[in-house]
């Protein structure tokens, strides 16, 4: 459905303030995944006037980082915000550019870490990836779900944050389509090319 | 002519000039900062960050050219220090240029010869002139008292604590001082301070404590009452950074709001 070339692109195009719904297709989800996570953090990362903040519930932090090495971010241009190593109990070797949430139910904060990282990287154009909705969906119960991304979504574009929420297409439940629809600009479809059965 | 009073005129007084405490979070929910001259008790239990809370008031005033002056009953001022150091707000210039003033009250009780373990009125009288003098040494416009809970402690009976808190809070009012003062608190709501007068007597309470969700613990921050402004009575949660407080609105969902 999109070419990574493609997502890379669109999403480059975006205005700051701007939040968008990354829907991964389930069918390849790995591949998905990656190109997702490819063309947020690399293509729209790579501009120097941007700082990537990744808020990690689905992943711990030192995955998506490997993920992000492979892909030639140096360690300043992203920050880690995890909610989940700590219940994964994969909480070994921290991140030096990594701050830990004991759950990802401390959902107030989460903000105020993002919200700290955004003034510790004051750019131009900052960029906040939630990974995902789906796994924040897991752990909260919908109405404080929806209060959450209602108040931090309308932060991030009061500051002209642009904000990419990664969602599964599979276990869209009600909530998160609920959820994608009250705060999201746009919803994109991923889905990597050549996997029709 | 017996017209109806008008619906605004209550909040038509002049608006009190305001002591902006520096935490931008709180400064919102006060509607600027706390009025001048106010006497407040930051309440919490053990942990909840009432030193922490009370150190950034009087760094963030030193930063802004106030005098600032911290009264240290219960932890050693190289303690205090510390903790500070860890504050990218914080620079040791405010100290040495005498802007921010940090005193071991157990010091002073020891200058005073005040070994004693009961105060009675000579001694509390020979603390207040003490107090008195650091105020006008140091002119200091902010002043943290940590803790008011300790300092009373030795006064042992409740009318003298009254008597020291009433003479305290004027004598603070009377050099225009804005203060805080910590109050220990158990984990159990109702009571902000463990003699049960000193939240009578002071202008406003800010209280520190810990909410539940399912597992999890999230320090909260709520303003119970402050004279003078007319503030939000919610809870905020609070974030303890190297760039100071911040706070968020605490999440309702499904909670089922108290009282
Ligand atoms: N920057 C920070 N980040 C995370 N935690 C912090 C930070 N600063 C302080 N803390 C933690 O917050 C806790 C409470 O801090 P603080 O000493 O201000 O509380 P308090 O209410 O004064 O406690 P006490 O009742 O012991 O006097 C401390 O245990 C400390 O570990
Ligand atoms: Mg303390």
């Amino acid at each position: 459905m999109v070419r990574e070339a493609d997502l890379g692109e669109k999403l480059r195009g975006l205005t700051s303030g701007a939040a968008v719904a990354l829907r991964l297709d389930p069918q390849n989800y790995a591949d998905n995944y990656l190109l997702a996570l490819t063309a947020a953090i690399r293509d729209v990362g790579a501009d120097p006037n941007t700082h990537t903040i990744f808020v990690s519930v689905t992943n711990p932090a030192s995955l998506v980082w490997t993920i992000a090495q492979a892909l030639d971010i140096a360690p300043e241009r992203i920050s880690f915000v995890d909610a989940i190593s700590h219940i994964m109990m994969e909480f070994r070797n921290p991140l030096p550019n990594a701050t830990y949430l004991e759950s990802p139910r401390m959902l107030e904060n989460m903000m105020l870490r993002v919200e700290y990282l955004l003034r510790k990287h004051d750019k131009q154009r900052n960029l906040v990836i939630v990974d995902s909705v789906n796994s924040l969906a897991i752990h909260n119960p919908a109405p404080l779900l929806s209060e959450f991304f209602h108040i931090f979504i309308n932060n991030l574009k009061a500051r002209h944050v642009l904000a990419i929420l990664l969602a599964s297409a599979d276990e869209t439940t009600n909530t998160v389509d609920q959820i994608l629809s009250l705060v999201v600009d746009e919803t994109i479809d991923v889905r990597v090319e050549g996997d029709e059965l | 002519m017996g017209g109806p009073v008008a619906a605004g005129s209550l909040s038509d007084a002049p608006a009190r000039e305001r002591c902006r405490t520096g935490i931008e979070g709180l400064d919102n929910i006060l509607e600027g900062g706390i009025p001048k001259g106010n006497t407040v008790l930051v309440a919490g239990s053990v942990g909840t960050g009432k030193t922490t809370l009370t150190l950034e008031f009087l760094i963030r005033g030193a930063e802004v050219g106030e005098r600032s002056l911290f009264l240290s009953v219960t932890e050693a001022t190289e303690k205090l220090m510390e903790n500070m150091r860890s504050f990218e707000f914080f620079s040791p210039a405010l100290i040495a240029s005498g802007q921010l003033t940090l005193i071991d009250v157990p010091v002073l009780y020891a200058k005073l010869g005040l070994t004693q373990e009961e105060l009675g009125i000579d001694e509390i009288d020979a603390l207040l002139q003490t107090i008195e003098r650091l105020l006008e040494e140091t002119h200091a416009q902010r002043v943290v008292i940590d803790s008011i809970t300790s300092l009373g402690y030795r006064m042992r009976r409740e009318e003298r604590i009254r008597d020291f808190m009433l003479r305290l809070s004027q004598m603070l009012a009377h050099h225009g001082c804005t203060t805080l003062l910590v109050s220990e608190i158990g984990p159990l709501p109702g009571r902000y301070s463990l003699h049960g007068v000193e939240e009578v007597v002071v202008d406003g309470v800010v209280l520190l404590g810990n909410a539940r969700r399912q597992g999890d613990i999230l320090r909260v921050l709520q303003v119970i009452k402050m004279r003078g402004t007319s503030h939000s009575r919610a809870q905020y949660v609070v974030e303890m950074t190297p760039i100071g407080l911040l706070l968020a609105p605490h999440l309702k969902g499904d909670r089922v709001e108290e009282g």
